[in-house]
C-alpha cells in the first residue's frame, strides 16, 4: 500500500510539472562561415602531420560549423539535450550529434543540490567552452587543451554532481563534487599519441571520426568502466577554479575488430578569474599518460606523457572582445618506439577579436601562430620543426527559437 | 561679529564631534526622520544595505499584518533588486521578465517555496509572513541569488549610491539594524540602539571595520551562455 501511494505521489509530482512547464521545447543554432588564409602542412584533419584545423590547401571560404542545440523540458526537473554539428570536411555524415544526454535537477531542499546527467556528453573540464553547443565564447579556436578534450573525450555514462549552495550560508560561491562512470570511451588517447595537440574548433561527433583515414573514439572495447572524479568552487562571481582527475581505466591490450583500447589517465586544473564585467583571465593545465599494446616486453608497449597549459586574457569592451592567449603542449614518447619518436613540442599565439553586430549576428577574426617540433614529419619529407599560421575571418549568426 | 561666527563654528563642530563620539557607543540622540549612511573601511558608500528601525523592545507594540504587495523582477539573468526590504505579510510577485525561463525556489527556514519553470507572470504572488532573511535561486542558473529581508521593523530602507538610507520614523528609542550580503562584519556590531529626538532632519554614519566580501556591482549575463 505505501508502494502505491508513493507512486500515485510521484505520478502527481510528475504530472503536475508537466502541466505548469513552459518554454517545453527550445533551440539554439549557430552557423559559422568564415574566410581562411593558412601556411603550413596538411592539417591532420586532411591526412597531414599540421596541427591546425586548416591549410594551404584547404583554406579560402569554409564551413566553420553549422550547429543545433535543441532542449526540451520533459518535466520542471527533467530535460533532454541534443546537440548536432556539421563541419563540411568529408566526416561519414555531414550532420552528427555531438551531445545527447538526460538531465535531472531537482529542488534543492537543503544546502545540498543534486543533479545528474545520462547519455553523452562533455566532461566539465573547459573554462573555454562555455556557449551552447561547447562553443568557445573567447575567440574562435579553443586551446590545445581544450581543443583535445573535444577531439577525444565524450563521457557516455552517468555523471552526477552535488553543489553546495554557500548564498544560505552568508557565503557568496558554490562548492560542487562531480563524479561520473562511463564506458564507450577506450580509444581515448589514440590521437594524441599520433598527432601530439592540435587547436582546431573542429571537436570529434559520436557516429563520425576525425583525420584520414578517420580515427574514432567512442567504442566499447573492453567491459571496464572509466571514471572521473572532480571538484568546482566559484568564489562571488568573480573566480572559479576546476580540478578534476581522468581514468578510463581501459585495458590497453584489449581490442575488437574496428577498435583498440588506450589506458588514459590525467588530471587537470584551472581557474577563471573575472574581477571586473570587462576583463577574464583564464589558465588551464594538464598532465597524463597513455597506454597502448599487451604489455609482453615493457619496451614493445607504447607509452607516452603529455601535458599542455595555456593562460589567456580577455577584454570585453562594448559590442568588441579581444582575446589573448598562450598555448604551451608537449607530448613526449617513453616506450615502443618503431621509428622517429612521435613526440611533439611546441608552443602557439593566438590573437583574437570578436565584434557583436547584434540581432544574432558576429564577426569574429582570429590568428594562430603555431611553433612546433614532430620528428615523424621527416618521414614525410617535412622539416622537423614548423612554424604554421592561420587567420580566419568568421561570420557568425545565431538564433533562438522556442515554445 | 567674526569673532561671533568663528565661536559658533567652533561650537557646531565640538558638538559634531561629541555626537560623533557618542556613536561610538551603543545609545545616542538623534532627531526624528532618519538618514542613515553606511560607510566601508575605506570611506565610499555602500549601497544596497538593509537598515530598519524599531522600537525598543520595552515600547514595542504587535506589528499589524501587511497587506502590501512588492515585486522582485527577474532581469538578464539576475534577480532585481537583488536586496528586497518588506514587512512581514507582504506579498512578493515574482515576474520573469528574462528571455529564458526561471525556476525559482527558496529553503530558508523564513520561507520555503518553489515557482515551477515559467516565464512571465505565471504564478501568483508570494505572502512572507515570518520575519527573517529568505535567499533566492534560480534551479536552473545557479549564479542566480537574490535576498528578500523580510523584517517586523515599522521603519526600513536601502542604501541608494550615496550609501544613505532615509527613514521615516518619528521621535523615540530604536534598535537600528544593518544587513548586506557584502558587509563581512559580525552582526552584533550591525545592531545599535538610538534615541531619536523631535527635531528633524537627523543623520547617522555607520563605517564599518572589515572589507566588503565584494562591492556589489552588477554583471551583465548572457541567457546562453554556461556559468
Amino acid at each position: 500500500m505505501r508502494r502505491v501511494c508513493a507512486l500515485a505521489l510521484l505520478s502527481a509530482t510528475f504530472w503536475s510539472s508537466v502541466g505548469l512547464a513552459q518554454d517545453r521545447f527550445n533551440m539554439v543554432g549557430e552557423i559559422d562561415v568564415r574566410w581562411v588564409e593558412a601556411s603550413g602542412p596538411t592539417s591532420y584533419l586532411y591526412g597531414g602531420l599540421g596541427l591546425l584545423r586548416f591549410d594551404s590547401e584547404h583554406q579560402d571560404l569554409r564551413l566553420g560549423y553549422l550547429m543545433l542545440a535543441p532542449q526540451f523540458r520533459i518535466t520542471d526537473i527533467l530535460s533532454a539535450h541534443v546537440v548536432a554539428d556539421a563541419y563540411d570536411d568529408h566526416d561519414r555524415n555531414f550532420i552528427d550529434l555531438s551531445e545527447a544526454y538526460l538531465q535531472a535537477r531537482p529542488f534543492p531542499t537543503g544546502s545540498i543540490r543534486w543533479s545528474a546527467k545520462a547519455g553523452a556528453f562533455y566532461m566539465p573540464v573547459s573554462l573555454e567552452n562555455r556557449g551552447p553547443g561547447w562553443t568557445d565564447v573567447y575567440t574562435i579556436t579553443p586551446s590545445a587543451l581544450n581543443t583535445w578534450i573535444g577531439e577525444e573525450f565524450r563521457t557516455i555514462g552517468t555523471e552526477f554532481e552535488a553543489r553546495w549552495l554557500g548564498a544560505n550560508y552568508g557565503y557568496l560561491g558554490d562548492v560542487a563534487l562531480v563524479a561520473a562512470v562511463y564506458g564507450w570511451n577506450e580509444p581515448a588517447g589514440s590521437l594524441i599519441a599520433d598527432r601530439g595537440f592540435g587547436m582546431t574548433d573542429r571537436p570529434s561527433t559520436l557516429f563520425g571520426g576525425l583525420g584520414m583515414p578517420p580515427m574514432e573514439f567512442y567504442h566499447q572495447v573492453d567491459h571496464n568502466p572509466g571514471y572521473y572524479a572532480g571538484l568546482t568552487w566559484r568564489h562571488h562571481d568573480i573566480l572559479e577554479v576546476r580540478a578534476l582527475h581522468y581514468d578510463n581505466r581501459a585495458n590497453p591490450s584489449a581490442m575488437t575488430s574496428t577498435a583498440t583500447a588506450w589506458r588514459t589517465r590525467f588530471s587537470t586544473m584551472g581557474a577563471r578569474l573575472e574581477p571586473t564585467a570587462a576583463w577574464s583571465f583564464i589558465v588551464q593545465y594538464i598532465d597524463g599518460n597513455t597506454t597502448w599494446g599487451p604489455n609482453v616486453y615493457f619496451d614493445e608497449q607504447f607509452q607516452m606523457n603529455y601535458r599542455t597549459a595555456f593562460a589567456l586574457t580577455s577584454f570585453e569592451w562594448q559590442r568588441e572582445r579581444f582575446t589573448v592567449r598562450f598555448d604551451d603542449f608537449q607530448t613526449s614518447q617513453i616506450s615502443g618506439f618503431y621509428g622517429p619518436p612521435s613526440d611533439v613540442v611546441g608552443h602557439a599565439w593566438t590573437f583574437g577579436w570578436m565584434h557583436d553586430l547584434g540581432a544574432g549576428w558576429r564577426l569574429a577574426a582570429e590568428w594562430i601562430r603555431a611553433t612546433s617540433r614532430f620528428p615523424q614529419r621527416i618521414e614525410y619529407d617535412e622539416s622537423s620543426g614548423l612554424i604554421e599560421s592561420q587567420v580566419q575571418l568568421a561570420v557568425k549568426y545565431r538564433f533562438h527559437w522556442g515554445v | 561679529m567674526t569673532q561671533i561666527a568663528a565661536a559658533a563654528r567652533g561650537f557646531a563642530k565640538w558638538i559634531t564631534f561629541a555626537c560623533l563620539s557618542t556613536c561610538a557607543s551603543s545609545s545616542l540622540c538623534l532627531a526624528a526622520g532618519l538618514t542613515v549612511t553606511v560607510l566601508d573601511r575605506g570611506g565610499h558608500a555602500v549601497p544596497e544595505v538593509v537598515v530598519t528601525a524599531a522600537p525598543t523592545p520595552e515600547v514595542r507594540t504587535a506589528p499589524a499584518a501587511s497587506h502590501a504587495t512588492a515585486t522582485m523582477d527577474q532581469h538578464d539573468l539576475a534577480f532585481v533588486p537583488q536586496v528586497l526590504v518588506v514587512s512581514v505579510g507582504t506579498s512578493v510577485e515574482f515576474p520573469n521578465n528574462d528571455t529564458v525561463s526561471h525556476q525559482v525556489y527558496s529553503f530558508s527556514p523564513a520561507k520555503r517555496f518553489q515557482l515551477a519553470l515559467y516565464k512571465g507572470a505565471l504564478h501568483p504572488p508570494v505572502t512572507f509572513d515570518k520575519p527573517g532573511l529568505v535567499v533566492l535561486g534560480c534551479n536552473i542558473h545557479d549564479q542566480m541569488v537574490g535576498y528578500i529581508y523580510v523584517t517586523e521593523a515599522p521603519f526600513y530602507g536601502k542604501t541608494d549610491a550615496q550609501g544613505a538610507a532615509h527613514l521615516t520614523n518619528g521621535p523615540g528609542d530604536y534598535v537600528l539594524t544593518l544587513w548586506s550580503p557584502y558587509i563581512s562584519d559580525p552582526p552584533a556590531t550591525l545592531t545599535q540602539t538610538v534615541h531619536v529626538g523631535a527635531a528633524e532632519g537627523s543623520s547617522l554614519k555607520f563605517q564599518l571595520t572589515r572589507d566588503l566580501h565584494a562591492r556589489p556591482e552588477p554583471r551583465p549575463r548572457r541567457a546562453d551562455w554556461e556559468y
